[in-house]
C-alpha cells in the first residue's frame, strides 16, 4: 500500500492582536490507501487545525502555516494554487462536519447538493448527476431516495442529514476522506449506524479515512491507527489494538481512563490530571483510585424520605393550525409519568433526542408549565402554587443546563450571576456577606475566588459549568436538575465535573435528577434510571438492574448501540 | 445543609480578605470601546461629530452665529476673504447661516433620537418579551403606522401642531421608531429563549427582572448602532421637510438654505449657499454612517475575534 497523504513536520500559528498562538507544533503522521487514522484530542487541541490544513481551509490571517510539508498522493498541498486546490477539494479529499445541521444549506433540496458537486467535479449532465444522487442516498441507506432528494435538509432528521453530508462527501469517489467529529451531534442509536455507514463505504470505496474525534471510544471499532494530541503536539501514535492495551503516554491513560464504564466504575472517575502533571510529566497513580464501587441502592426511611413525587404528568404542546389558529394536535412531550425520588439520591434520565427528558425536567421546575399531573416536593403540590409561592419555592429546586455558553448572561460578571440570586431571595445581610459567600462556592466548585469580577468569555466550558454550578448553589438548594450539563464537555474536562456533582452531593446530602443521552455518564451517577421514550418512561429501576438486566426491547436496542470501545479488563 | 455547612467552615477558617483581591476585568463594552480606538476612520468620525456637537450647543447658546439675520455686506457677494462663503440676498454671512443650520441639525437629529428609540425600544421589548395578544396590538400598530407614507404623517401633524421646530421633532420622531422596534422585538424574542433567562427564571427572578436585567443589556448594542444612524437620518429628513416647506420657518436650515438656491443658482449662477449647505450636511451624515458601521463591528459578539 502506498503512501495517501504524509503530513511532515506541520507548524501552524495563529496571530491574534495580543500575541502568537502555537495551534499545531512538529505534527508528523501519515495514511496509507484504505486505512482509517483516528485524531485525538480534546478542543483547542490542535486536532481540526490539522484537518483543516489538509484542505488549505485555514482563514489567512489569523492563520499562517509556518513550515512543514502535507503530501497528498506525492504532491505537496501547501505548494499548490487556490485553483488546484479547488480542483482537489471535494473532488480528492473531501470532508465531513460536526454539524449536520448547518453544513447543509437549508434554501436548496438535498438532491440539489449533491448533483452540483457531480456537476462540478465529474462534469456530469444535470440528468446523469440526479441519477447518480438517488443512487448514492440509497447507499448511504436514505429510505425511498428518489422522493427524499426533493427534500429540504429541515425536513430531515439529524441522522439522516449527516447521511445526506456523507453521500456528498463520497459523491465524486474521493481518495481521503476527512471526517471531524461526525458523530458527536448524533444519539448513540444514530451514531452507530453512521459508524457503520462510514465503515462499510470505505471498505467499497477503497478510501484513506482521517476520523477526528474527541472520544476514544468512537474510533475504537473503526480506526486502524490511532494518532492522540494534546496541546497543539502528538503525544502517542499507535496502532488502535496497542494504544489500547498498553497506552504509554499519561495523557492517552487518562483520556482512557476517564470515560466512564457501562459497567462498575470507579468512586470518582479518574482525570488526566490523576496521570500527569501540569508539566506533562508522568504521575505515579494512586492504585485505589481504580477500585471500583460498588453502588448501595438500599435506602434509609429516616435518612432518605421521598422528596419529589411526579404524578402521571403530561406536558401537551399545542399545534395551531387551521384558517383561525385553533388547536388542531397536541405535541405529547410528556405523556403521563410518575416517580419518586427519594433525598440524597440521583436519578437518571436516558434517552434519544426529542424524547421528552428535557421537557420532563423543565415541567418538574415549572419552567414548562405542565398540562396535567402532579409534582409533589417535600409534600406541596408545587403545580397549585401562585407565583409567588412559587418564586419562594425556586429556592429549594435548582437546574444546571447544557449549554455552558448560553447559560450565562454574557453582560454580567460572575460576582453579579452569583449575587443575583441571592438578592432576589434576601439571602445574607449585606453585601459583604453575600459576596462572602460567592467567594466560598466559587472555591467549592474549584475556581479561583479572585476572578469573580471576569465576564463569562474568559472562561472555557468547563469552568462556566463550574460556574453554573456555583449560582444553582446559591440559594442553598436540596433539590438540583443536571440537564445534559456535562454533554458539551470534552471527556477528560466531563469527568472533573461529574466528579465535582457528586462531591457537592456528599458533602451538602444534594438530590439530583441527572438528564442525558449519554447512559454511560448516567451509569456512573445515578442511583435509579429511568429510561423515556415518546414521552413516557419505558422502564426504570436501580441503575445495575437497567444496565445488566434490560427488562425492555428498548432499553436493550440503547445499550447495544454504545460503541464497545475500550474493554473494562484492559483498563485495570 | 449548604447554608450549615459553610457557616461551620467559615467560623474554623476566618477567610484572609487579603488573600482575595478581586481582579478587575474589562467589561464587554470596554473592550468595544477600544476595539473602536483601534479603528482610524472610526475616531475621525467621532471627531467630526464631537466637533459638530460642540458647534451646535455653542450656536444654541448663543456665543457663536447669534448674528445669522444681520446684514454685513452687500446681497450675493461671491466667497471672498471676509464672507468666506459669501452672502445670501439680504447681505447675510453664508457661513454664520451654515453654522446657525448645523444646531437645527443636531437638535433635530437629538429630538427625534429622544422621542424615537423610547418608544422604539420600550414597544419593541414589551412585544418580543409577553407575546401573545401584546404582541399582536403592538405589531398592529406599527404596521399600521408604517403603511401610512410618513410624509403624509408629517404634513398632518405639521398642519396641526403648526409649522416649525418641534412639528419636525414630533413628526420625525413618531414616524421613525418602528424600525428599531421590529429589530428590538426580534432580538428580545431570540434571547427569551436563551438558558441564562430559563436560568433567572429557575432563580426565582420576575418578569420584569428577566427583561431588564437580563435581556435588555444584551440587546443594547443594537441600540446603540440604531441611534447612530437614526441620528443622520433625521438630519436628512430635515433637510428634505425644509426644502419642502413644511419644516424649519424663519430661521436658517441646511435644507431652506438648499430651497434658496433653486432660485439663485439659475440665471445669477450663485452657487456658494447651495454648496456650503450641501457639504456641510455631506460632512456629518457620512461620519454618523461611517460610525454607525464601525460601531456594529466593535459591539456585535458575533464578529469578536474576527479580526
Amino acid at each position: 500500500m502506498s503512501l495517501l497523504l504524509d503530513v511532515k513536520n506541520l507548524n501552524i500559528e495563529f496571530h491574534t492582536q495580543e500575541n502568537i498562538v502555537k495551534a499545531v507544533n512538529n505534527v508528523s503522521f501519515s495514511i496509507k490507501e484504505g486505512q482509517t487514522i483516528g485524531l485525538v484530542g480534546e478542543s483547542g487541541s490542535g486536532k481540526s487545525v490539522t484537518s483543516l490544513a489538509c484542505m488549505r481551509l485555514i482563514p489567512t490571517p489569523p492563520g499562517k502555516i509556518t513550515s512543514g510539508e502535507i503530501l497528498f498522493q506525492g504532491e505537496d498541498l501547501l505548494k499548490k494554487s487556490q485553483e488546484e486546490m479547488r480542483k482537489i477539494r471535494g473532488n480528492d479529499i473531501s470532508m465531513i462536519f460536526q454539524e449536520p445541521m448547518t453544513s447543509l444549506n437549508p434554501v436548496f433540496k438535498v438532491g440539489e447538493q449533491i448533483s452540483e458537486a457531480l456537476m462540478l467535479h465529474k462534469a456530469m449532465t444535470k440528468k446523469q448527476a440526479w441519477a447518480r444522487t438517488i443512487e448514492l442516498l440509497d447507499q448511504v441507506g436514505i429510505p425511498n431516495p428518489s422522493q427524499k432528494a426533493h427534500a429540504y435538509p429541515h425536513e430531515m432528521s439529524g441522522g439522516q442529514k449527516q447521511r445526506v453530508m456523507i453521500a456528498m462527501a463520497i459523491s465524486c469517489e474521493p481518495k481521503l476522506l476527512i471526517a471531524d467529529e461526525p458523530t458527536t451531534a448524533l444519539d448513540v442509536t444514530i451514531q452507530k449506524q453512521v459508524l457503520e455507514l462510514m465503515f462499510k463505504l470505505q471498505e467499497e470505496y477503497k478510501m484513506g479515512m482521517l476520523f477526528i474525534t474527541h472520544d476514544l471510544g468512537v474510533i475504537a471499532d473503526i480506526a486502524d491507527e490511532v494518532v492522540v494530541m494534546y496541546r497543539s503536539e502528538i503525544m502517542e501514535r499507535n496502532l488502535t489494538q496497542e494504544i489500547f492495551k498498553k497506552p504509554t503516554h499519561p495523557y492517552t491513560k487518562g483520556l482512557l481512563a476517564c470515560r466512564p464504564s457501562l459497567d462498575k466504575n470507579p468512586k470518582r472517575l479518574l482525570t488526566v490530571s490523576d496521570f500527569m502533571t501540569e508539566q506533562g510529566a508522568e504521575k505515579e497513580i494512586n492504585k485505589e483510585l481504580l477500585h471500583p464501587y460498588e453502588k448501595s441502592f438500599s435506602f434509609d426511611e429516616e435518612k432518605n424520605p421521598v422528596l419529589l413525587e411526579v404524578k402521571d404528568l403530561k406536558t401537551y404542546f399545542p399545534i395551531k393550525g387551521g384558517l383561525f389558529g385553533q388547536t388542531i394536535a397536541d405535541v405529547k412531550a410528556v405523556d403521563g409519568v410518575s416517580f419518586q425520588l427519594r433525598k440524597g439520591k440521583t436519578l437518571g434520565l436516558v434517552g434519544e433526542s426529542g424524547c421528552g427528558k428535557t421537557t420532563l425536567g423543565r415541567s418538574i421546575l415549572r419552567l414548562v408549565e405542565p398540562t396535567q399531573g402532579s409534582v409533589i416536593y417535600d409534600g406541596i403540590d408545587i403545580t397549585s402554587l401562585d407565583a409567588p409561592a412559587m418564586r419562594e419555592m425556586r429556592s429549594r429546586m435548582q437546574i444546571i443546563f447544557q449549554d455552558p455558553y448560553s447559560s450565562l448572561n454574557p453582560r454580567m460578571t460572575i460576582a453579579e450571576t452569583l449575587l443575583e440570586p441571592m438578592d432576589i431571595h434576601g439571602i445574607g445581610e449585606n453585601k459583604k456577606q453575600k459576596l462572602d459567600k460567592a467567594k466560598w462556592l466559587m472555591n467549592k466548585v474549584g475556581l479561583n475566588a479572585n476572578q469573580l469580577n471576569r465576564y463569562p468569555h474568559e472562561f472555557s466550558g468547563g469552568q462556566r459549568q463550574r460556574i453554573s454550578i456555583a449560582r444553582a448553589l446559591t440559594l442553598n438548594p436540596e433539590f438540583i436538575i443536571c440537564d445534559e450539563s456535562v454533554s458539551a464537555l470534552d471527556v477528560s474536562v466531563q469527568a472533573q465535573v461529574l466528579n465535582l456533582l457528586l462531591d457537592l452531593q456528599e458533602e451538602f446530602g444534594l438530590t439530583y435528577i441527572f438528564i442525558s443521552h449519554d447512559l454511560s455518564v448516567v451509569n456512573f451517577i445515578s442511583d435509579e434510571v429511568g429510561v423515556m421514550n415518546a414521552g413516557k418512561i419505558v422502564e426504570m429501576n436501580n441503575a445495575d438492574e437497567v444496565y445488566h438486566r434490560p427488562q425492555q426491547e428498548y432499553t436493550r436496542s440503547l445499550l447495544e448501540a454504545i460503541p464497545k470501545g475500550i474493554p473494562n479488563e484492559i483498563l485495570f | 445543609m449548604i447554608e450549615a455547612i459553610m457557616k461551620k467552615e467559615s467560623a474554623l477558617n476566618k477567610m484572609n480578605e487579603k488573600t482575595y483581591l478581586i481582579e478587575r476585568s474589562k467589561s464587554l463594552y470596554q473592550d468595544a470601546f477600544e476595539r473602536l480606538l483601534k479603528d482610524k476612520a472610526a475616531v475621525a468620525a467621532a471627531v467630526v461629530v464631537f466637533f459638530y456637537s460642540v458647534i451646535a450647543i455653542l450656536s444654541s447658546m448663543g456665543i457663536i452665529a447669534a448674528d445669522w439675520n444681520t446684514e454685513v455686506g452687500p446681497s450675493y457677494s461671491p466667497p471672498s476673504a471676509s464672507f468666506w462663503l459669501g452672502t445670501d440676498i439680504f447681505g447675510r454671512d453664508v457661513f454664520t447661516k451654515i453654522i446657525h443650520g448645523t444646531q437645527v441639525a443636531m437638535s433635530v437629529g437629538l429630538f427625534t433620537s429622544l422621542i424615537a428609540i423610547p418608544v422604539g425600544v420600550i414597544l419593541g421589548a414589551i412585544s418580543g418579551y409577553y407575546g401573545g395578544l401584546v404582541d399582536e396590538l403592538i405589531v398592529w400598530f406599527y404596521t399600521t403606522i408604517s403603511s401610512i407614507p410618513s410624509i403624509m404623517l408629517i404634513i398632518s401633524i405639521s398642519l396641526i401642531m403648526g409649522k416649525g421646530l418641534v412639528a419636525v421633532y414630533v413628526a420625525l420622531g413618531t414616524t421613525s421608531w418602528v424600525s428599531l422596534c421590529r429589530l428590538i422585538r426580534g432580538e428580545v424574542m431570540k434571547h427569551k429563549n436563551r438558558d441564562y433567562v430559563q436560568a433567572a427564571q429557575a432563580l426565582g427572578g420576575s418578569k420584569l427582572r428577566q427583561l431588564f436585567k437580563h435581556i435588555l443589556p444584551n440587546v443594547t448594542h443594537i441600540v446603540i448602532i440604531n441611534a447612530s444612524l437614526q441620528f443622520q437620518i433625521a438630519i436628512k429628513s430635515e433637510v428634505i421637510l425644509s426644502f419642502l416647506g413644511i419644516g424649519v420657518q424663519s430661521q436658517p436650515s441646511w435644507g431652506t438654505m438648499i430651497d434658496d438656491a433653486k432660485l439663485e443658482l439659475v440665471g445669477r449662477g450663485v452657487w456658494w449657499q447651495l454648496v456650503g449647505a450641501t457639504i456641510a450636511m455631506f460632512i456629518i451624515v457620512l461620519a454618523f454612517n461611517i460610525l454607525g458601521d464601525a460601531l456594529r463591528d466593535a459591539l456585535d459578539p458575533k464578529l469578536k475575534g474576527k479580526n
